[in-house]
């Protein structure tokens, strides 16, 4: 045995690999990332043979790893919480029909939320769905969850998922690894089984196909209640007050208790769904009041069908909003324990020094584009050409940053930058806004969701520029391939690259140009030859796809062809540059004075020297030249 | 069944906070921390920041050696803090507990506003001009390194450097030269302070002086 240190989306991966899925897809998404990166890790390490990709978007991943499991493979398809709606269609329809190998979905929910539109909550859409629900509350518990699902999905012919949260995903944790690879079993000699009735069920067959579902989800309620994975710490210490806590919030629970110097009882559910309500009935009965810790939102609590002596965020008791951070769980045990008459330890928080570090107003450090992003390029453009009247609708990757260069409006969800568009496009008709519409949407999100609304904007006879932000990757969550890239999920190089370009005339698009948008003038011209087309009669939608590749992921092109910068003498401070272009790399002094470049981070892309109308930030071999002069 | 899984705890427990800002290797230092206690037959817990918050911003880090499995420590009750920035030091101080220990990369220490709170509170400070001392030996990017060998020249990090050193020269192939030199020049200038310190009691380094 030699213990490592695993990142939880790892500990995930491994198990999914140790217990034989053969094929996982995903579509990257913060907190999930990482869960089809160590899959492909692990297979490479123990030599498996496991088809891996990332797929173009959540529905695709999960259709294709329903037929997967529909021929008898085990299978898994990882994605981000709020990845689980693109896939909701094919997620209900799964539950009806059951599957054959096992299905473990794997939907990453972000309580916070730290990188997502939402706090929601994926054992509600499982809820719904009606599909089992594994809670892990440390990578360790995920691992070994893997095993337990893959065999009540295939016991049970359900699809189920497996929940993690962000504080799961990326923790870290030293987990037992054998010395050995784990024992390989053969693929399966299994076939796709024709079975109409099922799999092509019509609508009568789906109602006997519910009342199934129905039937199985009682007989899994009744393996929950004597599952390992549900268990109570501390019993008998108390009758009093109890504690009900899943996932993450278990081990902050047990950790505040510890730390508030009180033992209770601690009820660990790592089925939420369906609650074994027997169970958990009787430790709640046996108690004068009981604390729910669940995160993001009450699927305990909701299934609780006596809520009499319940403490959660149904009546208040625990933030209905936000993150149960170790500070929100002890604030609440701390009121339900004195309530109940129990002497706590004081918090051992400092309000003086909290108080203190609050008004010395440290510098709020905002995410930004990086330093040589070309995306900053292309908003500083659009916001030169078109102005703050433009309504600029956006969408979800890096280059929702691009607010901070005021050329980002809307941020609605995948595709959406698209759809908006439409839709502002016909209400600005009615009430008669001619304000031009200006679209941004990144290649991978593209790809994913913004072709269906561009056909329908061809159709309808909509008229704005889209401008298509390809850096040839999904940045944002680590560097994944897109369809439009040359290797595959595994680093295999059999990929054909789908044309962007190409793509957009298909969707009965005319004018479509490829522009760099580090050649300010040419795509500055662009994009107004673009609007001229859009606004011209039988114009429509007007396509720019702004190529340049992302500098994190490929300083090629700046390392071959550096313009490093400096900022003059004559600087005034007016600090236009670092609002309006707002690089991490220009520093305004603290007594304002004027601007420097900070060089431990500067990338010498020059694009700032457009950034100062003024002309003070220039090429440094110039500034050399004049200074000889 | 995932008492079988993870590794068995220690009896003690030893909680950190790690800051700093984006780029500054905040998630490279709290893994070599977190490797090293692991090959010393420590349990670790550690949790960090991806996505949104990775593109510059404050990135924080959490580390649990030994004991609980909860990702996250309460403010209040963190031992030590290591900061690659003095904001960032200010900005987390209130996770340390009273007692506790906060290693700083500064060249002029924490804000004087602060200093009759840390007394009150029992914290120390040692600090550090770990860029300085970075790029004189070629590279800001070794920062974070030299600030981890300071820390280890005392008692309160008890992670030993020639641990330290192993685990550096695995996870950090590339520069590992440079890494090491990073981590040998910290860990000399905290023996000197902390041999300076023993010499005069309570001469601790916050405050522009």
């Amino acid at each position: 045995m030699k213990h490592e240190v695993l990142l939880g989306n790892e500990a995930i991966a491994l198990g999914l690999v140790e217990q034989g899925c053969r094929v996982a897809t995903a579509y990257p998404g913060t907190p999930s990332s990482e869960i089809l990166d160590g899959v492909i890790k692990y297979k490479k390490q123990y030599a498996r043979q496991v088809y891996t990709e990332w797929s173009v978007n959540e529905k695709v991943a999960f259709e294709i790893a329903l037929a997967a499991s529909w021929t008898g493979l085990r299978a898994a398809v990882a994605m981000k919480q709020v990845g689980l709606n693109a896939a909701a269609d094919p997620l209900f329809s799964a539950a009806y029909t059951g599957v054959r190998g096992g299905l473990v979905i794997i939907p990453a929910d972000d309580p916070g939320p730290h990188s997502s539109q939402t706090e929601q909550d994926s054992r509600l859409t499982a809820l719904n769905a009606k599909v089992p629900v594994f809670d892990p509350a440390c990578p360790a518990e995920a691992r070994a969850m893997v095993e337990h699902a893959f065999a009540l999905s295939e016991r049970f012919s359900l699809p189920v998922i497996l929940r993690p949260t962000t504080r799961l995903c990326h923790a870290r944790q030293s987990l037992a690894l054998s010395d050995v690879s784990p024992p390989d079993t053969p693929i399966p000699a299994v076939k796709f089984r024709k079975d109409p009735p099922r799999w092509a069920a019509t609508p009568k067959l789906r109602y006997r196909l519910h009342v199934e579902l129905n039937d199985k989800l009682r007989r899994v309620e009744a393996e929950f209640a004597g599952s390992p994975l549900n268990y109570v710490v501390d019993e008998g210490t108390s009758d009093r007050v109890g504690v009900i806590a899943s996932g993450v919030a278990f081990h902050t629970a047990r950790q505040a208790l510890r730390e508030l110097g009180v033992s209770v009882p601690l009820l660990k559910i790592g089925t939420p769904y369906p609650l074994p309500r027997g169970l958990v009935g009787k430790f709640v009965a046996s108690l004068q009041a009981v604390v729910v810790l669940e995160e993001p939102d009450a699927c305990i609590e909701l299934q609780l069908l006596d809520r009499s002596r319940v403490r959660g965020r149904l009546d208040g008791m625990v933030p209905a909003a936000g993150e149960l951070s170790p500070e929100a769980v002890s604030a609440v045990l701390a009121d339900v324990l004195t309530d109940a008459g129990y002497k706590i330890a004081p918090p051992p928080d400092d309000p003086e020094l909290q108080a203190l570090i609050e008004s010395l107003s440290l510098p709020v450090r905002k995410p930004r584009l990086c330093q040589g992003c070309p995306h900053r390029s292309a908003f500083f453009a659009l916001k030169r050409e078109f102005g703050p009247k433009a309504i600029f609708p956006s969408d979800i990757g890096c280059y929702t940053l691009g607010i901070n260069l005021g050329a980002v409006d809307t941020c609605v969800d995948m595709g959406a930058s698209v759809s908006m568009a439409n839709g502002f496009y016909q209400a600005n008709r009615l009430v008669g806004d001619a304000r031009p519409i200006i679209v941004t949407i990144g290649d991978s999100t593209f790809l994913h969701s913004g072709i269906p609304p561009l056909i329908n904007a061809v159709h309808t006879g909509v008229c704005f520029v889209l401008v298509i932000l390809d850096n040839h990757i999904t940045a944002m969550t680590g560097f994944q391939p897109t369809a439009a890239s040359e290797k595959l999920a595994d680093g295999g190089d059999a990929a054909h690259k789908v044309a962007i370009a190409d793509l957009v005339y298909a969707c009965g698009v005319t004018f479509v140009r490829v522009a760099d948008p580090y050649d300010h003038e040419n795509f500055r011209s662009t994009l107004r030859e673009a609007y001229n087309h859009s606004q011209a009669p039988g114009g429509g939608v007007a396509v720019v796809i702004a190529e340049s590749s992302c500098v994190l992921e490929d300083p090629s092109s700046l390392s071959q062809n550096p313009t490093p910068v400096v900022v003059t003498e004559a600087c005034d401070g007016c600090r236009y540059c670092v609002e309006a272009f707002a690089c991490p790399a220009l520093v305004l002094r603290p007594d304002k004075s004027r601007v420097d470049i900070d060089y431990k981070i500067c990338v010498a892309c020059g694009q700032c020297i457009d950034a100062c109308y003024k002309g003070f930030i220039v090429p440094q071999v110039m500034e050399t030249a004049g200074s000889e002069l | 069944m995932n008492q079988q899984l993870a590794v068995t705890p220690t009896p003690t427990e030893l909680k950190l906070v790690i800051a700093g800002l984006g780029g500054q290797g905040v998630i490279f230092t709290v893994c070599l921390l977190a490797r090293t206690a692991v090959a010393l037959g420590h349990s670790v817990m550690l949790s960090e920041i991806h996505g949104m918050s990775q593109r510059g911003g404050s990135v924080i880090s959490h580390l649990r050696i030994g004991g609980s499995e909860a990702p996250l420590i309460r403010r209040g009750t963190a031992d030590l803090l290591l900061a690659l920035e003095p904001d960032e030091a200010l900005r987390n101080l209130p996770f340390l507990r009273r007692g506790g220990v906060v290693f700083v990369n500064t060249e002029d220490g924490l804000r004087p506003e602060v200093a009759e709170h840390l007394e009150r509170l029992e914290i120390q400070v040692l600090s550090l001009p770990a860029t300085h001392m970075a790029l004189e030996l070629g590279s800001a990017a070794v920062t974070n390194v030299v600030l981890v060998g300071f820390a280890a020249a005392y008692p309160f990090l008890p992670l030993p450097i020639d641990a330290l050193r192993e685990t550096l020269a695995v996870i950090a192939p590339r520069g590992r030269e440079l890494n090491l030199q990073a981590l040998e020049a910290g860990y000399c200038a905290g023996r000197r302070a902390a041999g300076a310190e023993r010499a005069v009691p309570g001469s601790q380094t916050f405050g522009a002086g």
